[in-house]
């Protein structure tokens, strides 16, 4: 083996020079169950059923934030005198950060979160997949021993923290870096546009205080740019900021993964029931095993979207009505419906967008409200197949003095003087963003009663 | 939307004297009250800052909203910022339940020991055999020496209020 070589849509050609030890053994890791399942996650999920372009994977992605992570590296090297083990680990890490992510990614999480199964968080999985097995006998094996916690222990922010953290996690870290470009590239999407090589040109680096509450704890150092970046940077925010209403949260997107986890929450129920029989599947379907034996990560591995798209087409022969209504629905595309319950309430409260704060607290108040009687309405229906399902979420395009984190959760601006400010006292685009949220009803489009119950009770609160 | 439940918010902050300060304290002391079997209205997975229930924080937040509990964010001197919730309506609260001297200890003690502690307690639980040690070399720069020990100091003072689940032996002073 010498140098071997990936094209990639985004970055063109990558190269793995097995010279090296740490790339000959992230090949290695590429060649690895875990990492060959990656191939076979869509980095996006359902996205593909609005962009069908979007069916790039997780595997695709992974080898990028390596090979993206590798340039920022370069930008640790030339700052700092730190090039220990440190690099290694961070660069492995960025490697394996994804690899624990289950089937059409955050709707898998969500019926993990509903049925508390711990496999379906993806750091979870993650954090499991890279300690023990396979990853964990490569790093620990061709690297040093202990190599496979001190990665996993960078992913989950738990240890030292120094600069090289940052190309795993920060405002400018190596997966945001990837998926922000990939995204856009694979979807189509003309917006949200980054200037990565300039951003790179203008990396530097600084120390920035953190605390817990109202208490400080210390500093540590971080990437922040420099004053030429400034545009860059608001473009940065910005374009990040747009692929969520544009992609992330596209409604459509949104009502399929809705679909796809009333799907898995009732086939995990219908197991813990002993009523097996009913889902259509054979018990052993990599499912079936999953909702018998949730904390296995052998039977976690064993699932993908492959598995599921297979399994649909059994699925809708089931006796169980969600199963095999929400699963033809699926398969053939024919979702729920959905209402836009904040663009209607927006509209009445504040027809002109004033963004007056009295208005938005009516509007916020009045949506949760509505979400909360939507909610009880459905829990009161006798039927079994839901008939309304809610739906919320919301994305901060920038945090004002960084949150609760502090400075690390900002863009930090060094000036001319040399001191750090927030970009927000820079820019003026990134000051007055506003927080994205949706509030949304999905319905079966045949049942005029259901929307008139959503406009009932969205009237109710207006009112 | 993740099980709302400000009811539940409400009580822990009149528990714990009727004021938190910082949603790491609130985090925290909801956690010791469910890890000591005080509270059962909210499930906690561990992150990088220690025990978080992600039901507690959207609740938190929708009482907030609703006016059902007060939060004011204010800055910090560090950079940050941080909310202080604030529960008026005091009455029916039982001063000198195992609950509210839970709470109200927790409550005043410093955000970072009561992270470091509920961090703690939370891994002990998780079955390492050495927490503090786990702990330590989890949360390096906040574990400092002195912190440590009165996170311990904490969790032995904590460990008097008669509770249905004590604080595991290993973690006291």
């Amino acid at each position: 083996m010498a140098i071997q070589r990936v094209r990639d849509p985004v970055h063109n050609l990558i190269e793995f020079d097995t010279h090296d030890e740490l790339e000959r053994v992230v090949w290695k890791l590429l060649q690895s169950r875990p990492f060959q399942r990656l191939r076979r996650v869509k980095q996006l999920g359902f996205s593909e059923l609005v962009y069908p372009g979007a069916t790039h994977t997780r595997f695709a992605h992974s080898i990028g934030v390596f090979h993206t992570a590798r340039e920022l590296m370069e930008i640790v090297r030339k700052k700092t005198d730190d090039q220990g083990s440190r690099e290694k680990i961070a660069l492995a890490a960025a490697m394996v950060h994804d690899v624990g992510h289950g089937p059409f990614s955050h709707a898998f999480e969500t019926v993990g979160k509903r049925l508390g199964l711990k496999l379906a968080d993806h750091e979870v999985m993650s954090d499991e997949l890279i300690r023990n097995g396979e990853i964990a006998e490569i790093l620990n094996t061709d690297i040093m021993a202990g190599f496979a916690s001190n990665v996993a222990n960078m992913i989950k922010k738990e240890g030292k923290i120094t600069l090289h953290n940052s190309v795993v996690s920060s405002q400018f870290d190596a997966d945001r870096l990837d998926y922000m470009q990939r995204d856009r590239l694979m979807t189509g999407s003309e917006h949200a546009a980054i200037d990565l090589t300039w951003l790179l040109a203008n990396l530097d680096i600084g120390e920035v205080t953190t605390g817990v509450d109202d208490t400080a704890v210390g500093s540590v150092p971080t990437f922040v740019i420099g004053p030429k970046a400034i545009q860059a940077a608001e473009s940065y925010v910005l374009g990040l900021f747009q692929l969520y209403p544009t992609i992330y949260f596209h409604k459509t997107t949104r009502g399929a993964e809705k679909l796809f986890a009333e799907i898995l929450v009732q086939l995990v129920k219908l197991v813990g029931d002993a009523a097996e029989e009913k889902t259509g599947l054979p018990s052993k379907h990599p499912l079936i095993k999953f909702a018998k034996e949730p904390e296995s990560l052998d039977t976690a591995l064993a699932l993908d979207d492959t598995v599921v798209w297979g399994a649909l087409q059994l699925l809708c022969e089931a006796d169980d009505p969600i199963l095999s209504q929400f699963s033809a629905r699926l398969l053939n595309r024919k979702l729920f419906k959905c209402y836009d319950i904040r663009a209607e309430i927006t509209h009445r409260f504040d027809p002109h967008n004033s963004m007056d704060l009295q208005n938005i607290e009516k509007i916020e108040k009045c949506c949760a409200s509505v979400v909360v009687k939507l909610q009880e309405w459905q829990k009161n229906q006798g039927g079994v197949v839901p008939r309304i399902i809610t739906d919320e979420a919301e994305r901060k395009p920038y945090k004002a003095g960084g949150g609760s984190n502090g400075h690390t959760e900002q863009i930090n601006v060094r000036t001319d003087g040399g001191e750090l400010i927030d970009i927000r006292q820079r820019s003026e685009i990134v000051k007055s963003l506003s927080i994205y949220r949706l509030t949304r009803a999905y319905y079966d489009d045949s049942d005029a009663d259901a929307l008139q119950v959503i406009k009932n009770i969205v009237e109710g609160e207006i009112a | 939307m993740p099980d709302i439940r400000i009811e539940e918010v409400r009580n822990i902050i009149r528990d714990a004297g009727g004021r938190v300060v910082g949603r790491t304290r609130l985090q925290k002391i909801a956690y010791l009250l469910s890890a000591t079997g005080l509270d059962d209205s909210f499930r906690f997975a561990y992150k990088h800052y220690g025990p978080f229930s992600e039901e507690l924080a959207s609740s938190a937040k929708f009482g907030a909203l609703f006016g059902n509990l007060d939060e004011r964010q204010d800055q910090t001197a560090w950079g940050g910022t941080y909310s202080i919730y604030t529960v008026t309506d005091m009455e029916g609260v039982n001063q000198g339940t195992p609950r509210s001297n839970l709470a109200t200890l927790a409550a005043t003690a410093d955000s970072i020991e009561l992270e470091l502690a509920a961090t703690a307690v939370f891994l002990a639980h998780d079955g390492y055999d050495d927490p503090w040690d786990e702990t330590a070399q989890r949360k390096p720069e906040k574990a400092t020496a002195v912190r440590l020990a009165n996170a311990k100091t904490l969790l032995t003072n904590l460990s008097q209020v008669n509770v249905p689940n004590p604080i595991p032996p290993v973690l006291l002073a």
